[in-house]
């Protein structure tokens, strides 16, 4: 299957039709375990299109509102403005400003009159940038020196006291519960965004190094690393092709998960009210301000909740099934199941 | 008298671990001249991994520790190489192979990727972009395809390889590397290895992980190859198939071949000259036939005797009293006087024999002093 799509793409297809097609057949082929990953697996599949669809309106909200503004006809890509305070229906001589969701306003209005779900949509392109960018970075800074902490760690070596070095300062963060830490830290830079942010970037890579390292370590005495070293190949390729690779899989899954995890804490952050000030649209935020009213206006706290929980279920979902693909066993597995399924539907196609 | 390939002189190695120091090798002397097959046999334990592992420097150091002795390969001391020059000796210089086929191959890649590496760092060792620390050897005419004599050694590539100097395409360099790489797939005998290629290492046996093993020290052409114990992890069969295979190529391209075994039998298809271990120490060393049927220490005769093949009597295989010592703490004098019949009290006196050349047999070497007496013992 696979040296037939290599030469199906190689080969003849000259006019642009035929090599699309090509390029499908390729796709549809064995060869991209991550098709037939998606399609046998429907959950993972579930995870992937909610974190297209979470991204997608993230960037929309982010990216359209100012290109528009800039070339003159602005367009909102949220119902009302997130601060915007609507008028509110009077009955006799009160006004009632919280509204319980309807057509008009989907999530329902705030105490002040504002819409809800432009709110919690306004707020997305900002906490998912937050879970990547802090997720991310503790991955680079962490994965970096787990693997240098785990890769040279020999006795009597200047690798050794680097890793030392690394881990018992990584020791030090750990000793402290992150989410103490990360409050600490927020409380004495000072209220906002951007301290939240740094304060959380400076306690989350810690376990990064924890579980990089320990990977390292239990795959760098595998054969195959010894066997790599034997063929000659050089320590910085080891390091990167056998050891690497071979540890990308638990750690590209606990990023996904962990993009999750970012949310709820900055929220929690948010939630205690030294994280973001109160008018930035924040789901935290929102929890932490409406939570005193969760019995009499439910609305106002669930829709925000509902969002944090569907973007931490839907990463953790795409995450769950990226470990299948970035395993080659799951993956040829899943891809041979597939494939006899398909096989059994239509009549195999001939051997090129 | 050629060049030796490889000259290991008084070789210890210890390892230092909290229970204390464990003297996995001690003084061990051999030569590989070009194009011999040299066998190295032992119990477990005596330090013949140890050995095989110590020449490419592959052992962790620390807790290893080579307090003295050389390894001469092709001249140079791969003890006295820092450590990051030792790429470049392995692989095109010294290739090796291992015990277990099951692991030694990267489960996260295909079988063409493995190989493609190792065709990849022979290539750029032979264009220069990467120097390699042992110069490829005098050419050997292959195309004529006669069995080579002892001492030829494989340097004229199976295949020839991509003009100096030249520069690739992506593609078509890797159409170059399919290329090679089919190729090596062929001479260790796989069948269909077109769909090998694309296969992952978990979707293959153990005899077609260790053939591929096999095919990749092989695509590097190296100087010597180190088997380490290649077939002990196999079922019998799969391991006949392997050893035939070995010993196939062993005809067909002459490299020098250091055997580890356990297997009196496997070293005596294979290997040209013997090298008997005991407890980190090189007891006898010369070649085959003679060691087997003459064998001159007192160690081999009982490894010989203790070979269930060659017992044709009723009642218990014969063994050997006794038992193997504490690497820590090994008996003074010579380490095996303890289990042997012809010991007396001069063998209790350190320091223990050497390997003596013995008389009447050229290249056959013992390391006990009353090797006349060993025809004697039962």
């Amino acid at each position: 299957m696979d040296a037939q799509g290599r030469t199906v793409k190689a080969g003849a297809s000259t006019t642009p039709i035929a090599r699309a097609k090509a390029f499908g057949r390729w796709l549809r082929s064995g060869s991209l375990g991550f098709y037939k990953v998606m399609r046998a697996n429907p959950l993972t599949l579930v995870g992937f299109v909610l974190v297209v669809l979470i991204s997608l309106a993230a960037l929309l909200v982010a990216v359209v509102p100012p290109i528009t503004t800039a070339l003159g006809y602005p367009v909102q890509m949220t119902p009302y403005g997130p601060n915007d305070l609507l008028p509110c229906p009077v009955v006799g001589n009160r006004t009632f400003c919280a509204q319980p969701p309807s057509v008009e306003h989907w999530f329902g209005t705030d105490r002040a009159g504002r819409d809800v779900f432009s709110r919690v949509l306004a707020a997305l392109p900002l906490d998912l940038a937050i879970g990547f960018l802090i997720a991310g970075f503790s991955l680079a800074v962490g994965g970096g020196l787990g693997l240098i902490a785990g890769f040279w760690d020999r006795p009597g070596t200047v690798g050794a006291a680097v890793s030392l070095t690394i881990m018992r300062v990584t020791d030090v963060f750990l000793a402290f519960p992150s989410l103490v830490l990360a409050l600490a830290i927020a409380a004495t830079l000072g209220r906002g965004t951007v301290p939240c942010i740094l304060a959380i970037l400076l306690t989350w890579w810690p376990y990064y190094i924890r579980l990089t390292r320990g990977e390292v370590l239990a795959v760098k005495h595998q054969p195959y690393v010894v066997a790599a070293r034997a063929a000659g190949v050089s320590e910085w390729r080891i390091l990167f092709r056998h050891v690497f690779r071979n540890i990308l899989e638990p750690l590209v899954v606990y990023l996904t998960m962990d993009v999750g995890t970012v949310l709820v804490v900055f929220s929690t952050i948010s939630y205690i009210g030294i994280g973001v000030p109160p008018d930035v649209p924040e789901w935290g935020n929102m929890i932490s301000a409406y939570g005193d009213y969760l019995l009499i206006y439910p609305w106002m706290v669930i829709f925000p909740g509902l969002a944090v929980f569907i973007t931490v279920v839907a990463f953790s979902l795409l995450g769950d099934g990226l470990r299948d693909i970035l395993d080659p066993r799951s993956r040829r597995a899943l891809a041979q199941a597939e494939a006899s399924t398909t096989a059994a539907a239509t009549p195999a196609a001939p051997e090129a | 008298m050629p060049e030796p390939l490889l000259v290991v002189e008084d070789l210890s190695i210890d390892y230092e671990v909290g229970a204390g120091t464990f003297h996995a090798v001690k003084e061990v002397s051999f030569r590989i001249d070009p194009g011999r097959v040299v066998g190295i046999v032992g119990e477990t334990g005596c330090g013949k991994s140890t050995l095989a592992h110590a020449i490419p420097r592959l052992l962790p150091e620390p807790p290893a520790r080579i307090p003295s002795g050389k390894i001469l390969f092709r001249g140079m001391d791969i003890l006295k190489v820092p450590k990051w020059k030792l790429p470049l000796v392995r692989g095109t210089g010294i290739s090796m192979i291992f015990q277990e086929p099951i692991n030694s191959l990267n489960p996260a890649f295909r079988v063409f990727d493995q190989l493609a590496e190792a065709v990849r760092i022979r290539r750029l060792r032979e264009t220069g972009k990467s120097p390699g620390l042992a110069p490829a050897m005098e050419g050997f005419d292959y195309s004529k395809r006669k069995v080579p004599k002892p001492g030829d050694v494989l340097a004229k590539p199976v295949l020839p390889s991509v003009p100096e100097g030249r520069k690739l395409a992506p593609a078509v360099d890797r159409q170059a590397l399919r290329g090679d790489a089919l190729e090596y797939l062929r001479l260790v005998r796989i069948n269909d290895p077109e769909t090998i290629l694309g296969l992952y290492p978990h979707e293959l046996s153990g005899g077609m992980r260790q053939r591929i093993m096999i095919a990749m020290a092989l695509s590097e052409r190296p100087s010597l190859l180190i088997a380490d114990e290649p077939t002990s992890a196999l079922d019998i069969t799969i391991q006949a198939q392997v050893l035939t295979l070995m010993k196939e190529l062993i005809e067909e391209i002459r490299t020098s071949i250091l055997f580890i075994s356990h297997d009196l039998g496997v070293i005596a298809e294979m290997a040209d000259d013997v090298g008997v271990m005991y407890a980190g120490h090189l007891v006898e060393f010369g070649p085959v036939a003679e060691v087997y049927t003459q064998p001159r220490h007192p160690y081999t005769k009982a490894l010989l005797r203790a070979n269930p093949r060659q017992y044709k009597g009723d009642g218990p295989l014969p063994s050997l009293p006794g038992s193997v010592p504490n690497l820590s703490r090994l008996p003074p004098g010579c380490t095996f006087h303890p289990r042997c019949a012809l010991a007396r009290p001069e063998c209790r006196e350190p320091p223990g024999p050497r390997l003596e050349p013995v008389s009447g047999s050229p290249g056959h070497r013992t390391a006990c002093y009353f090797s006349e007496e060993v025809a004697t013992l039962p």
